[in-house]
C-alpha cells in the first residue's frame, strides 16, 4: 500500500466526487423518507435537489410503524434470517469439523458431493423445492423460508477450510489423554473458531435478509412476507397506495439492519467475501 | 489410543457430525437438483398435477427440443456478424499468442474450442419453436456483456486509486462497497425513483435546463441500459474487494523498481500493476459472468421484462413459465440449460485457476 501523503490531488478530488455521486441515490432515499408526503406529491427536489430533508418530519416512519404490514415483514425477516443463520452455524461447524479432522469411511465420497453443490445455484433448484414444500403443505410458514439456505454448502466449505488449517499438535495431546471427537470439538476447536463463526454468521444473515427469489415464490400470503418481498410488492403500486415518503421509509427500514451490520462488522464481511471466493 | 468400539470409531463420529447438515443437504439441494432434471423430461403442469398426481407425462427430451429446436434451420456466415467478428479476432489472437509462446495447455485448448463452437452456433438461423426463449437468452447475454466489463473496469480503476493507507482511502472503500449490501428490492426501489419521468432525480436535474427526461424504463432503447447502470452501481463493491486483495499480493519491490526506472502514473498501471493482477481480473470476470447470468430482480421489478420482452431475462422466463403458466416441466428444462451454461463457465474458471497455480 502507498501512504496517503503521496496521493495525487487529482485522484483525491475525482474519487471523492465520484463517491459523492455514488451515494446520491441512498442519500436521496433517506432524505425523501424524512419529508412530508404532501410535499413529495408536488416535488422531490425541494431543498438542494431533495438531498436535504427540509421540511423535516418523522411522520412517514410513524405511519408505517403504526399501520400497514411493514413492521410485521421486518419481524418476519428477522426470524427467517436469524433462524437460517443459527442453523447454518450449527450444521456447518459440525460438518466442517468432521470433513477436516475425522478420517471416517465415506468421507472421500461425501465431501466432493457436498462441494459439487457449490455449483448449483438457487435458480436451478427453486422449482423442485417449491413442489417439495407444496407436497408437505408447508408454504407460507417462516421455517420454509429459512430452511433452503441451510442446505447451501458454502458454510461447510468455509468451516472445513478453517479446521484444516488448525495445527494437528493442538489436538494430539487431548487424543493421548483419550478424548473423543466430541470433547475435542467442543473444548479445543470451537473456542478457536470464534472469529470465523462471526464471519459466517454475518454473511449468512446478510444474504438471507436480502434473499428475494425463494420468499417470492414460497410466501403467497402478506402475513408471511419478508421485508424484501413486501417492499417489492408495495413498490409496484406505490402511486395509489401510501405515497412516496412512506415507501421510502419502508426502504430505509428494510436497509437499516444490513447497514448497521455493515458499519459495525465491515471487516468480517470483507473477510467472508475473500474466503468464500478462495476456492 | 485406538478405541475398538464402533460407537467411538471415527466412522461413527464422522457420520454423526455431518448428519445434521446432510438432513438439510439431501432433501433441499441434492434431491431437488435431480428432481429438476427428472421434471424437465416431463410434460408437467403444476396445477394439473396438484389435482391429479398422474397428470404428468414422460416426454423424454421434447422440452429441450421445443426450447432449442426450430424448422428450416440453416447456417449463415453473416448473422450477428459484429459480435462474431469480435469472437473470431479474439480467438485467432489467442491462438497466435499461444503458438508463439508454445503454450497449449488444457485451459487454452478448451477456451479456444469453446470460442470456435460459439462462433459456429451463432451462425444458425431458422424458425425457432420458442422464439421467446432466444429473446431472453439474447437479453441475458447482452446484460452480462455490458455489466461485467463495466463493473470490472470501474472496480479496477477504483482499486488502483484506493490501494493506499490512510483514512481517506478507507472511507472511500467503504462508500463504494456500501451499495453491495443492499437487497435487490431496495436497489430497484431507489433506481426506479432516480429514473422517474416526472419527479425522478435525473428528471429533476434536467428540468431547470428546459429538458425533458426520457422514459428510461419504458423506452426499449434505454431500458436495458438503465438496468445495467443500476446493476453496476450495485455490484462494483464485490469486484473492488477482490481486486484490492489481488493488489496487496504485488511485491512492493516490483513497484519500487519500476518507479526507479522512471515508470510513473499510467505507465506503471498499464505495464506493472495490471499484468500483475491479470489472473485476479480473469477470475473475477468469470465469477461475475456466472453471477449475472442469474439476473432476475432488476428485470422483474424495474421493467417487468418490458417494454415488450426487451429486458426479459432467462431466470424471469423460468419464473414465468413455472409460476404464471404452471409449466414446471418446461421451466425445469430451461433451468437445466442455464445450469449447463453456467457449468461451462465454472469449468473455464477451474482451468484458469489451475493455470494460475501451475
Amino acid at each position: 500500500m502507498q501512504s496517503d501523503r503521496k496521493t495525487p490531488l487529482w485522484i483525491l478530488i475525482t474519487v471523492t466526487l465520484a463517491a459523492f455521486v455514488w451515494l446520491i441515490p441512498v442519500i436521496w432515499m433517506f432524505s425523501l423518507s424524512l419529508q412530508p408526503n404532501e410535499l413529495l406529491s408536488r416535488t422531490t427536489a425541494n431543498t438542494l435537489l431533495g438531498l436535504v430533508p427540509w421540511p423535516f418530519t418523522l411522520e412517514n416512519f410513524q405511519a408505517i410503524l403504526a399501520i400497514g404490514d411493514t413492521p410485521r415483514w421486518f419481524l418476519n425477516s428477522m426470524i427467517v434470517a436469524g433462524l437460517s443463520t443459527a442453523l447454518v452455524l450449527v450444521t456447518s461447524t459440525l460438518a466442517g469439523y468432521a470433513f477436516a479432522r475425522v478420517p471416517f469411511r465415506g468421507r472421500n465420497i461425501v465431501y466432493p458431493l457436498v462441494l459439487a453443490g457449490l455449483m448449483v445455484p438457487e435458480q436451478v433448484v427453486f422449482i423442485p423445492l417449491y413442489v417439495f414444500f407444496s407436497d408437505l403443505g408447508a408454504h407460507n410458514t417462516l421455517p420454509t423460508l429459512a430452511l433452503p439456505r441451510v442446505a447451501l454448502p458454502i458454510g461447510v466449505f468455509l468451516m472445513t477450510q478453517f479446521f484444516k488449517d488448525i495445527p494437528m499438535s493442538l489436538e494430539e495431546a487431548a487424543r493421548l489423554e483419550g478424548c473423543g471427537h466430541g470433547r475435542i470439538f467442543w473444548s479445543i476447536m470451537l473456542p478457536l473458531a470464534g472469529p470465523m463463526l462471526m464471519t459466517l454468521a454475518i454473511i449468512t444473515f446478510l444474504y438471507s435478509w436480502n434473499d428475494y427469489l425463494w420468499p417470492l415464490v414460497s410466501a403467497q400470503q402478506r402475513e408471511v412476507f419478508t421485508i424484501t418481498v413486501g417492499l417489492a410488492k408495495i413498490q409496484g403500486n406505490f402511486a395509489q397506495s401510501q405515497g412516496l415518503g412512506q415507501l421510502m421509509a419502508s426502504g430505509v427500514l428494510a436497509s437499516l439492519p444490513v447497514i448497521a451490520l455493515f458499519l459495525i462488522f465491515q471487516k468480517y464481511i470483507l473477510r467472508g467475501i475473500a474466503l468464500s471466493t478462495d476456492k | 489410543m485406538r478405541m475398538s468400539s464402533f460407537w467411538q470409531s471415527d466412522t461413527f463420529s464422522g457420520w454423526a457430525f455431518i448428519s445434521p447438515y446432510l438432513i438439510a443437504f439431501i432433501p433441499l439441494l441434492l434431491w431437488p437438483f435431480f428432481q429438476g432434471l427428472w421434471m424437465s423430461l416431463h410434460d408437467w403442469n403444476l396445477l394439473a398435477v396438484t389435482f391429479n398426481p398422474d397428470a404428468k407425462q414422460f416426454i423424454g427430451l421434447s422440452n429441450y427440443a421445443q426450447l432449442i429446436g426450430g424448422d428450416n434451420l440453416s447456417w449463415s456466415l453473416s448473422q450477428f456478424w459484429p459480435f462474431r467478428t469480435v469472437l473470431l479476432v479474439g480467438g485467432v489472437t489467442m491462438f497466435l499468442r499461444a503458438r508463439r509462446h508454445n503454450r497449449f495447455d488444457r485451459g487454452y485448448v478448451w477456451t479456444l474450442a469453446g470460442l470456435a463452437t460459439l462462433w459456429l452456433l451463432l451462425g444458425i438461423r431458422g424458425d425457432w419453436y420458442d422464439p421467446r426463449f432466444w429473446i431472453v437468452v439474447r437479453n441475458t447475454v447482452v446484460f452480462v456483456a455490458w455489466v461485467v466489463p463495466l463493473t470490472t473496469l470501474t472496480a479496477l480503476l477504483l482499486a488502483i486509486a484506493l490501494n493506499r493507507q490512510g483514512r481517506w482511502a478507507a472511507i472511500m472503500r467503504t462508500v463504494f462497497f456500501f451499495s453491495q449490501i443492499l437487497s435487490v428490492t431496495v436497489v430497484t426501489l431507489i433506481w426506479q425513483l432516480v429514473y422517474g419521468v416526472r419527479n425522478g432525480f435525473i428528471a429533476n436535474l434536467l428540468t431547470p435546463f428546459g429538458l425533458e427526461s426520457p422514459n428510461w424504463l419504458t423506452d426499449d432503447q434505454l431500458a436495458m441500459g438503465a438496468i445495467v447502470v443500476a446493476t453496476v452501481w450495485w455490484s462494483v463493491g464485490f469486484a473492488l474487494i477482490l481486486f484490492l486483495a489481488g493488489l496487496q499480493q504485488i511485491p512492493g519491490d516490483r513497484l519500487e523498481a519500476a518507479t526507479l526506472d522512471g515508470a510513473t502514473g499510467w505507465r506503471k498501471v498499464v505495464h506493472i500493476i495490471v499484468p500483475s493482477i491479470i489472473r485476479t481480473v480473469q477470475f473475477v470476470m468469470i465469477m461475475q459472468i456466472v453471477l449475472h447470468f442469474q439476473v432476475f430482480g432488476q428485470s422483474h421489478l424495474m421493467t417487468q421484462g418490458g417494454p415488450g420482452d426487451s429486458t426479459n431475462v432467462w431466470v424471469r422466463y423460468i419464473y414465468q413459465s413455472a409460476f404464471r403458466d404452471s409449466e414446471v416441466g418446461y421451466a425445469s428444462a430451461m433451468a437445466t440449460l442455464l445450469f449447463v451454461f453456467m457449468l461451462m463457465f465454472s469449468i473455464v474458471q477451474y482451468a484458469v485457476t489451475k493455470r494460475q497455480e501451475a
